[in-house]
């Protein structure tokens, strides 16, 4: 963003005031953005007696790791790992790498039934079979309960493929025309040439893939019927909204004081599952937003 | 030129291009396997599908469609739909605007690349998360909020089940949401501003004040109308994730929109040919939106999206 030197001027005491008000303002914004995810850390650090008590604000009150231990001992958690980390790296590997090789035929002008395939592309942005015809495909090509039916369906999406191709065409075509003379062919050029160039937005494309397929629970709901082949997410639904069953796989018995425990419990798994994307995303939120950038300047 | 002639010519086009066809293999057989066989399969919607036997399903003309338009229980999901998307446009819609505004007038970028970053987070994080920390906070027992409006108002209220606060409570976490993902298509446009406009300004006298409401602003109006005019086209998607993970049977009156409906009358009750009717009837209504809000934005002089 370019910035314009303003200190010259000297500010109206209503511009001083907006400063402080701003930066204030913002302040409480952020900490309300993060308050929700401390509460819950602190809740699955806390001890059952004083989670029930409540009042747990900034703190956790008589800390232990006991839950940490009983989320952990869960197969169901470390199943849902394996599933989404297979699903992330299939996914993100073959999705960026067909979003690509589909991006970039189209990118050229030349290429005949080019601009018809484009349009069929583009067009299932705005229509869709919908919930029921995907399900009873998926059964026509009996992968339910295959892991595969977690990959596949969302494999390439018109969007990503869209912002490729405008970053495909802004490549100059000087370059494709030496590599020809020498004997290349378009899938070497494609290869050796356009994808190298290209890092920037594949990294950005694969990482929205992958954060599209690590929050993905509903493929599983829809088709996986054995539990432990589920997603982390889809296992991470049950425990929140099928409380009991959730417990006793965690080896909780079922009692009075198994409410509050369910909420540790809940709260430390919340914790198991967010943690990875906690730690990725600082570091890489700056391809996010040039993601964005490059998606809205050719929409 | 003659017909067989421009024939060839196509031909030798095609040959001539043909490892560009090999490339587009994987993604030709992918659309038309995962996304226009789907399509195809619309056609059950028009059908009573027999889900023991598909083949012996039989052709039933419209009767699925007359059927979702004489239930009783289809008009408050339809309603309940455009209640709840349109209370999060006209809520929600300003908010980014306004937050980008804002932060553009911060001038240490410091502090403001953190609060982008920290802004910008529950927009990665899924609904399943989300949703377990937003039924943490509102436990009828322990639940912070909870704890908070007892405090406040002497009165435990339960908002997950609750037919009154329900749907406030999604507007308010929908834009916790999105709020801040939301500011970067505004930030993407202040980029483009020529920053001879603000020195041009500065030398005129203009103020901070002065310089967003008759510079910045006016330079993101355009970005402001398509996202308008986009989310008027999207007005059938009320978020089927959020309400999904969080609604019940207390509050399906005022909660249940076509998007879960469709679940639950075809993955839950096996009605394939019903659900996938009343499905059909919101993408085709979503479809005829957004190019009739695309042909808008077009003719007011913006860009529309293709």
């Amino acid at each position: 963003m370019s910035k314009v030197k303003r200190k010259g001027i000297r500010r109206s005491k209503g511009e001083q005031i907006f400063t402080v008000f701003n930066y204030a303002f913002f302040t409480v914004l952020c900490l309300i953005m993060l308050y929700p995810f401390w509460h819950v850390v602190m809740m699955s650090f806390s001890s059952v007696e004083a989670t029930a008590k409540g009042g747990i604000f900034l703190w956790p009150k008589g800390f232990n790791l006991d839950t940490y231990e009983k989320v952990f001992r869960d197969p169901s958690i470390w199943t849902g790992y394996l599933t989404t980390i297979m699903v992330t790296i299939a996914g993100t590997v073959l999705g960026t790498l067909f979003t690509a090789t589909t991006a970039y035929p189209l990118s050229k002008k030349r290429l005949p039934f080019g601009k018809l395939m484009s349009l069929l592309v583009l067009f299932t942005m705005l229509f869709s079979g919908g919930m029921i015809p995907g399900y009873l495909l998926m059964k026509d090509l009996r992968m339910i309960d295959n892991r595969w039916s977690l990959v596949l369906p969302g494999l390439i999406s018109a969007y990503n493929v869209i912002i490729m191709k405008s970053n495909f065409q802004a490549i100059p075509d000087s370059l494709e025309e030496s590599a020809k003379l020498d004997g290349a062919n378009d899938v070497i050029i494609f290869w050796k040439i356009i994808m190298p160039l290209s890092k920037a937005t594949i990294a950005t494309i694969a990482l929205f893939t992958a954060v599209g397929y690590w929050n993905d629970y509903f493929s599983s709901v829809l088709y996986i019927n054995s539990k432990d082949k589920w997603a982390l997410q889809a296992v991470l639904r049950y425990m929140l909204t099928n409380t009991n069953q959730a417990m006793q796989s965690a080896g909780v018995t079922v009692t009075a004081v198994s409410n509050v425990t369910a909420a540790t419990i809940k709260a430390a798994s919340i914790i198991v599952a967010t943690v990875p994307i906690l730690c990725v995303y600082p570091f890489v939120q700056k391809y996010f937003v040039k993601g964005v950038m490059i998606g809205g300047v050719k929409g | 030129m003659s017909w067989t002639k421009k024939r060839n010519r196509l031909s030798t086009e095609m040959w001539r291009n043909r490892w560009l066809y090999v490339l587009l293999i994987p993604g030709i057989l992918f659309f038309a396997i995962f996304k226009y066989v789907p399509m195809a399969g619309l056609k059950i919607a028009f059908m009573d599908y027999n889900q023991y036997n598909p083949t012996a399903s039989e052709w039933v003309g419209m009767e699925q469609f007359v059927k979702l338009f004489s239930k009783r229980s289809f008009f408050p999901v339809l309603r309940n739909t455009i209640v709840i998307s349109l209370l999060k446009l006209i809520i929600g819609f300003p908010i980014p605007v306004i937050l980008a505004l804002m932060m553009n007038e911060m001038r240490n970028l410091k502090f403001k690349k953190i609060s982008q970053t920290l802004l910008y987070l529950p927009h990665f994080i899924s609904w399943v998360i989300l949703s377990g920390i937003i039924m943490n906070l509102l436990d009828p027992d322990n639940g912070l909020i909870t704890k908070f409006i007892e405090a406040l108002t002497g009165e435990t209220v339960m908002v997950l089940t609750s037919k009154k606060w329900f749907v406030p409570m999604l507007i308010v976490t929908d834009i916790y949401k999105g709020m801040g993902w939301g500011t970067i298509l505004y930030f993407a446009a202040m980029s483009g501003i020529d920053p001879q406009l603000y020195e041009a300004a500065q030398i005129d006298g203009a103020g901070r004040w002065k310089q967003a409401l008759h510079i910045t602003l006016p330079s993101i109006v355009p970005t402001i109308v398509v996202a308008f005019i986009m989310n008027c086209g999207n007005i059938l998607n009320a978020g089927f994730d959020q309400i999904f993970m969080l609604y019940s049977s207390h509050v399906y009156e005022v909660a249940d929109i076509i998007d879960t409906y469709v679940y639950r009358m075809g993955i839950i009750n096996n009605d394939y040919s019903f659900s996938t009717a009343a499905g059909m009837f919101k993408s085709v209504v979503a479809l005829i939106l957004v190019l009739l809000v695309n042909h808008i934005a077009k003719r007011t002089g913006n860009n529309g999206l293709f």
